[in-house]
């Protein structure tokens, strides 16, 4: 082989000279930050915290919020079911499902206003029914975006510059690269670099920012800023540092050996030794060297939070009821387990979480069927108002310093194959939170194309409308607006948000005031 | 080389089951006395470390054989051999459950493949199509098939037979295969209507993944630049006109009618055996039907909706219009197997799978070398990257002051077969429906970050170019194994080690209450009093030799301090388990 790199034992080396600077490196290797040091006064102020929701596979967002009108012509919601090909009719849809969510008896419930838009011609909307639908006496998305706490970002997707169709025919330069491809466009929203191919994710880079404040505040050892429950992800890793990854089952002990400490004269204190011993070297192997990491750095955390979470400990747990058999619900109810655990033990002021949900890649079963949309989102919206009611006052209070917002692949054709839609580009994403100032729309980027999205299929109507024959939308937003706008909420500057986004100054907005 | 006796039965089984291998099996016995072949392995230990790549973890037999016929002759059987198949016995279990009245589910599918892997003679087919499986995905976690228990088992077996044969052949027939049909749409795709289009994820996914790529390769995997830049394989356009000919592809046993009027055609019917289930699909194109019958549901056009249109794919290659169904997917087949990006790119996955994250640019050309002068055959192409030097010489160990990249972290479900070949796991007997029990009732995919054909997506467990943050991004070097492991993987695989050391020995009082295989610790027990030779015998079987003398220390003092009074068993489970553990067997080099 003959790879010119950097060798294990210097990249060692470095980590050993962050931690002889007072930082834990092993546990959180902070390259970029060698120089700033661990600041001793932080610059931010009180707790805050993100709580990054990925809907793994391409949410369907367009059917999340429809376009309504009430002044009797009812024009744009023609338009939408006429794009997703009719109506949703198992029993009339003949030539292939139409998709599109029909006015049914609950519109009332789901009717909503956007406080941005003035006009009651173009004002309204109603939310997918599964949105009404809280778990047991839990307050709905529906009431929450009433009630200030929800807001929408419409039309956001990958974009390294703001395009119209004429840009993005013009030039292959003028798009992001892969458009379409689950893994490329998720990791371009990951990222928070929609130009390129990055292995580090903006959860990642913010994490070491807020560090670099001083937002780590116990000694070693330290937990990491970002924490996954849902395994590794590209958005939480930095250029120095890896995310705490933990699952939404509590923290078991490993068998055989100590946990921490050992009883005396016990079988499991010899095996613990020979483990200590072995982790205690040094492999020159990578493959041996990485696991030998990983593993210790599960064995110092388990020491520090294990003793403080299920199944050890219930102190730090809500007292606010989840949804069962939601995948999502489980991972929400530990994040706000670690929230509360976190701020009593001080462990961080700034903290970066990553939960997903999967299933969302509906080419078929679109609309009924196991595993459909309307379950996928009735999951979401109850895993959503579970988590809001359990930071509320009463239990974890922290609804003001915490921020969930989604993230997909991208959105997906409007138009149906049948009985699913394909993959699309921009779509909608939710932002929510007590800090939020929800109710509203959010659909203007600066750029021109802006407001909610004229979805006629591409190719008709006039002007054309920015989309493709299948009703793939040029988004309005880009990702690098929409992350930035959430980065800056959480204390990095807006002059270190055109570093971590580097297509960022591309575009006139750089925070969209959603949060 | 001290040839034991104890081999002639065992070649002379082989030479009665394999009448085309008995010339070669005869000379080396009686020609010459016992011949040593020119490549046999030079050493146990380097049989072991052939057998860790090749096989789901060396055990005795093995050994024994490779080292008696080298290399090139062991892997020439394992191509010979038939595969083991799952479909039949998972089928007659399931049966046997259902007239039981008890729950069927995925258990009986993985009961059958953990005990294949461990046991199946086929070892190399096996692993080959496990290999397979990580590419061609299909997954238990899809709502569509998840309760498809036999056809999923079935599509397992597709993997094991193609897995020696012609690439082209597999990708035919895993785009025929209704398991693969329901997981990415292709099943029941229809033709354009007024208001649809057809579903486009089998068209994406089949080029983006089990062939081509994203973008234009060299034979040595790199990217192919024109002034600088990569180049797409494909657009849009080209998934959209792809997506129309994967149309109208429906269960082989969907009923097409009889008459002129094809009364009783329903293209939405079938599935009435498992057969049926697991045939390849039929298409309903103009070899059964007329156009203008209602039930042609291929799309014999082209883009714009009229009768008379070509389809642009892949490469920009014409699928002419107007053709059977059959006809359009074979031209697909042959446009996308032709592709020169499909040498690098599967040979560097498969590399990857068996022997080395990083392969070298030079490694990947010579076996995509092999891939196109085969005209695709997997079985060639698997050899040639077993016995490339680069996966037989491995560079020195190295000291501390040398980088050392090379190999690959070992798959926890690896690490777990490994382990139970090394100590001749004794499966339990079958219980009243036929099934033998191997999971002990273990999550996989939730415990150990993978699960046979338990893929969270079509993307795999991790993806070929997964860098590991740290020295492996630091580097530019890949490292798509870790991308499972975290401390909660982690210490839940270990978790479940434990389980398959310490509650499952021959034995052991009480039996545990889920059947599962129970390890045989006699060959360490038998040395309980010289922990050194306890600690010899780990070594061997669980590292073909290459057991640090730190970590010999360490296991060494851990039997004769800290397990001290402990039982022989303990002693022995304990070593077994802690290895398990260790630095040195999580990685394979």
């Amino acid at each position: 082989m003959s790879h010119t790199r950097n060798s294990r034992r210097d990249f060692l080396n470095k980590l050993s000279l962050l931690a002889a600077s007072g930082g834990a490196a092993a546990l959180m290797p902070q390259l970029r930050m060698m120089n700033t040091a661990l600041a001793s006064t932080s610059s931010l102020t009180g707790y805050k915290a993100l709580v990054c929701v990925y809907l793994n596979g391409g949410n369907d967002s367009w059917n999340m919020l429809v376009p309504f009108d009430s002044n009797g012509s009812n024009l744009r919601f023609d338009i939408y079911a006429a794009a997703r090909s009719g109506v949703y009719d198992p029993a009339a849809n003949s030539g292939g499902l139409g998709l599109a969510l029909p006015t049914g008896s609950n519109i009332a419930l789901q009717k909503v206003i956007d406080g941005n838009d003035a006009s009651s011609a173009t004002n309204q909307y109603f939310l997918h029914p599964s949105f009404t639908t809280p778990y047991l006496t839990q307050t709905p998305l529906s009431t929450l975006y009433t009630q200030g706490h929800l807001a929408f970002a419409v039309n956001v997707g990958t974009l390294t510059k703001p395009i119209v169709m004429t840009d993005y025919n013009s030039s292959a330069a003028n798009r992001p690269p892969q458009l379409f491809s689950h893994s490329d466009q998720t990791s371009q929203w990951h990222q928070g670099n929609t130009s390129a191919s990055s292995a580090v994710g903006w959860g990642g880079l913010c994490a070491e920012n807020l560090q670099a404040q001083g937002a780590n505040l116990t000694t070693d050892p330290k937990l990491a800023l970002a924490i996954s429950l849902a395994g590794a992800n590209r958005f939480e890793v930095g250029s120095g540092s890896v995310p705490y990854q933990m699952s939404s089952n509590g923290l078991t002990s490993l068998s055989g050996v100590c946990n921490p400490t050992c009883t005396v004269g016990a079988t499991s204190s010899g095996r613990d030794a020979a483990l200590n011993s072995m982790l205690g070297e040094t492999y020159a192997n990578d493959f041996a060297g990485e696991y030998n990491a990983v593993l210790q750095r599960g064995r110092n955390l388990y020491n520090l939070i294990g003793p403080n979470l299920p199944p050890a400990s219930n102190t730090y747990v809500p007292a606010t009821a989840f949804p069962p058999n939601n995948s999502l619900a489980s991972q929400l109810k530990t994040v706000a387990t670690m929230i509360k655990l976190s701020k009593a033990k001080g462990y961080a002021t700034r903290q970066i979480y990553f939960v997903q949900l999967g299933g969302f890649d509906l080419h078929s079963g679109l609309m009924s069927g196991g595993g459909n949309h309307a379950s996928l989102l009735t999951q979401v919206g109850q895993a959503l108002g579970a988590f809001w009611t359990s930071l509320g006052p009463t239990d974890v209070n922290a609804q003001n310093e915490v921020t969930a917002f989604t993230v997909s692949d991208f959105a997906r054709t409007l138009q149906s194959n049948g009985s699913g839609s394909d993959h699309g580009w921009g779509g909608l994403q939710m932002v929510l939170g007590g800090a939020v100032n929800g109710g509203k729309l959010y659909a203007n980027g600066g750029g021109p194309i802006s407001g909610f999205p004229n979805q006629s299929l591409g190719g008709s109507g006039s002007p054309a409308p920015n989309n493709f024959s299948r009703g793939q939308m040029i988004p309005g937003i880009g990702v690098e607006q929409y992350a930035a706008t959430l980065a800056q909420w959480m204390g990095v500057s807006a002059t270190d948000c055109n570093t971590i986004f580097p297509n960022l100054h591309n575009f006139t907005s750089k925070n969209l005031g959603f949060v | 080389m001290n040839t034991s006796s104890k081999i002639i039965p065992a070649l002379l089984l082989v030479a009665l089951a394999a009448p085309t291998a008995l010339a070669s099996v005869h000379d080396h016995i009686y020609a010459n006395g016992f011949d040593i072949p020119a490549d046999a392995p030079a050493s146990k230990a380097e049989a072991s470390r052939f057998l860790t790549q090749a096989t789901f973890g060396p055990n005795q037999t093995d050994i024994t054989r490779l080292m008696a016929v080298g290399y090139n002759e062991w892997i020439e059987e394992q191509l010979g051999m038939r595969a083991t198949l799952g479909e039949p016995t998972v089928e007659a279990v399931v049966n046997a459950r259902i007239a039981g009245a008890q729950n069927t589910g995925q258990t009986q599918r993985l009961n059958r493949w953990f005990w294949q892997a461990t046991y199946a003679p086929d070892q190399l087919r096996q692993r080959m199509a496990y290999a397979l499986s990580q590419i061609f995905v299909v997954s238990d976690q899809s709502s569509m098939i998840n309760g498809d228990v036999v056809p999923m088992t079935a599509y397992g077996d597709l993997l094991a037979t193609d897995a020696f044969g012609i690439y082209r052949t597999l990708l035919s027939d895993v785009t025929y295969n209704p398991t693969m049909g329901k997981y990415l749409n292709a099943f029941r795709n229809l033709k354009p209507s007024a208001t649809t289009s057809p579903d486009e994820n089998y068209a994406r996914e089949v080029m983006q993944l089990f062939s081509v790529g994203l973008i234009k390769l060299n034979k040595d995997h790199s990217p192919l630049l024109v002034g600088g830049l990569t180049v797409p394989t494909y657009d849009q356009n080209v998934i959209t006109h792809t997506a129309k000919v994967f149309t109208g592809l429906t269960y082989s046993d969907a009923p097409i009618g009889t008459g002129a009027n094809f009364s009783g055609a329903n293209f939405y019917g079938g599935s009435l055996t498992f057969a049926g289930q697991y045939n390849p699909m039929q298409c309903w194109g103009t070899e059964l039907f007329p156009y203008s019958n209602g039930n042609m549901r291929h799309d014999i056009t082209g883009d714009d909706g009229t009768l008379h249109t070509d389809k642009t794919v892949l490469g920009g290659a014409i699928i002419p219009s107007g053709q059977d169904c059959d006809l359009d997917l074979g031209d697909e087949m042959d446009i996308i197997a032709a592709h020169p990006n499909i040498a690098p790119f599967i040979s560097s996955q498969l590399i990857q799978r068996f022997v080395t994250s990083n392969p070298s640019p030079a490694y990947i050309q010579r076996v995509a070398t092999v891939f196109d002068n085969s005209t695709g055959d997997l079985g060639d192409v698997l050899k040639a990257i077993l016995t490339d030097s680069e996966a037989r010489n491995p560079p020195a160990a190295g000291t501390l002051s040398e980088t050392d990249s090379y190999g690959k972290l070992r798959e926890p479900i690896l690490r777990l077969t490994a382990m139970w070949r090394a100590f001749n796991a004794v499966a339990p007997a079958a219980d009243i429906y036929g099934e033998i029990g191997m999971t002990g009732n273990t999550g996989f995919l939730t415990a150990y970050g993978q699960g046979p054909l338990e893929s969270p997506t079509v993307f795999n467990f991790y993806t070929p170019d997964y860098q590991q943050p740290g020295v492996f991004s630091t580097n530019n070097l890949n490292s798509p194994e870790l991308q499972i492991l975290n401390e909660s993987t982690l210490y839940s695989s270990i978790n479940s080690y434990y389980n398959f050391t310490a509650n499952s020995y021959v034995g052991i009082s009480p039996l545990p209450t889920t059947p599962r295989p129970m390890i045989d610790l006699t060959t360490l027990t038998a040395n309980v009093g010289t922990p050194a030779l306890m600690v010899a015998t780990i070594n061997a079987n669980m590292l073909y030799g290459t057991m640090s003398s730190s970590m010999q220390s360490a296991l060494s003092n851990m039997i004769q301090f800290g397990l001290n009074g402990a039982t022989a068993n303990e002693k022995a489970w304990s070593l077994i388990y802690v290895t398990m553990l260790s630095p040195e067997y999580a990685a394979q080099r």
